[in-house]
């Protein structure tokens, strides 16, 4: 099978992350941390090591605001449900996945202003203008996307923190796209809350996400055990165990751990530079074809992130799809669980045909995958 | 010289505290804290040799949270 539809998951996963997981099951099955006996105090050292890295590789400043989650949809409701009251204004972009617009809505409907910015692909000065026009005395929050998962167009978020920054207005930023594919700077980009998914660009089992906050979380949406001040009925205030709250992902945990020890391997700029040269190739291949339209812009180094949508004319993205499967390629088509983002490209009835790029991927499947296309346009004539 | 034992009652805090104080030098390990401790739930702590209030202070500054200390009987 060709795998293309790593925007969702990254469908294959190292061999590390594997028998990291596969150890962790054998021989860390225990609480961390919890037990007086060395083999939690073990897994408890091995949660830290990785809580370290993913510091390391994001530039947070402290491991104890390292909080693991089962995925980056948790983070964010974590964020926004943790951090905004009644009156507060809360600015998001135009492209987000619904991730971001549910709770939004969910908390619109309950006294939270929401304000959505226009992105203007390509002009990214215009898409800070477009967020700083919306800043009101109340707007505690600007939360966006750092790059699209259906357009793979990349937020100016360096611009966007520094808009915050001076503006005294908290930032948060929904790297499910970008973790592991993009360099991220927490502290140069002032990134309050960083929300991810790592089991996308970190190659992780699925049901591992992560939320890294150098701001405050005023409340919590599950409370429970958590290992620490036992005796008090009241959720503690202290992170990361605040927001971990019942047995954590300790399996998961180990393949993220391994999981960042190959991207660090690899090469963060590699990485994105070899994906971004196939998601060049494709692009190139599918706007030779005639009779298709891609909606992905020209992939240009730190525009876009190597995700490709595209629709062959008059024929159904769900139909291309399925055809697709039935010839052993997967990809994802629809809305791609982000109606803004397809409204504002126009596809909002129709959807589109995603592609996505992994390490794993090579220019031979892309040709593969293009022929593909060339039938399904052939038998619909 | 004695040792101490530094409850911070979580484990996270503890293993961020004892990284700290180790790359200062310290001598610092971390351990369940016993169940007379009662407050600490099932939290941990560490065990230091060396200077105590320093490393206190050090901990404080790293924004680690110190639930109380003790001499440790050798």
């Amino acid at each position: 099978m060709i795998y293309f539809d790593n925007a969702a998951t990254t469908g294959k996963k190292p061999e590390s992350v594997i028998k990291a997981v596969d150890h962790a099951l054998r021989y860390f099955s225990v609480n961390p941390g919890r037990g007086g006996y060395e083999l939690s105090q073990n897994c408890a050292e091995m949660v830290y090591e990785c809580r370290r890295k993913v510091c390391g590789l994001f530039n947070c400043e402290r491991e104890d605001k390292v909080v693991f989650t089962k995925n980056c949809t948790e983070s964010i409701n974590i964020v926004l449900k943790g951090v905004l009251q009644n009156n507060d204004h809360v600015i998001t972009s135009s492209m987000e996945h619904n991730a971001v617009a549910r709770p939004l809505y969910k908390l619109g409907k309950s006294g939270v202003e929401v304000d959505y910015a226009e992105v203007i692909f390509g002009d990214p000065e215009a898409t800070v203008r477009s967020f700083e026009r919306l800043i009101k005395s109340n707007t505690k929050l600007i939360i966006c996307t750092h790059a699209s998962n259906v357009t793979g167009e990349i937020m100016p978020v360096e611009a966007l923190g520094k808009l915050c920054h001076n503006n005294n207005i908290l930032f948060a930023v929904d790297a499910a796209q970008t973790a592991g594919i993009l360099p991220i700077d927490m502290v140069n980009m002032n990134i309050d809350y960083l929300c991810v998914a790592s089991h996308k660009g970190l190659y992780a089992p699925m049901g591992t996400g992560i939320l890294v906050t150098r701001g405050n979380i005023f409340d919590t949406i599950i409370e429970g055990g958590t290992g620490t001040d036992s005796i008090s009925t009241s959720q503690p205030l202290d992170l990361p165990e605040m927001l971990e709250s019942g047995t954590i992902n300790v399996p998961g945990i180990a393949g993220l751990l391994a999981g960042i020890d190959f991207v660090n391997s690899k090469g963060i700029e590699n990485i994105y530079r070899n994906e971004l040269r196939l998601a060049e190739y494709l692009y190139k291949k599918l706007r030779s074809m005639g009779g298709i339209t891609v909606y992905t812009p020209y992939p240009q180094y730190m525009a876009i992130v190597p995700t490709i949508s595209f629709n062959i004319n008059g024929i159904p993205s769900a139909e291309v799809a399925q055809m697709l499967s039935d010839m052993g390629v997967a990809v994802r088509a629809g809305l791609h669980c982000a109606p803004l983002a397809h409204k504002r490209i126009g596809t909002l009835d129709v959807g589109t045909v995603r592609v996505c790029f992994s390490v794993f991927n090579n220019v031979n499947e892309i040709d593969m995958f293009a022929n593909c296309i060339l039938k399904i346009k052939h038998a619909k004539k | 010289m004695n040792n101490y034992f530094i409850i911070t009652g979580t484990v996270t805090y503890a293993l961020r505290g004892r990284d700290i104080l180790r790359s200062k030098g310290y001598s610092a390990n971390v351990k369940r804290v016993q169940h007379k401790y009662k407050n600490a739930g099932c939290g941990y702590g560490i065990v230091l040799t060396g200077d105590v209030e320093q490393a206190i202070q050090l901990l404080k500054s790293s924004g680690i949270k110190i639930l109380g200390t003790e001499v440790v009987e050798n």
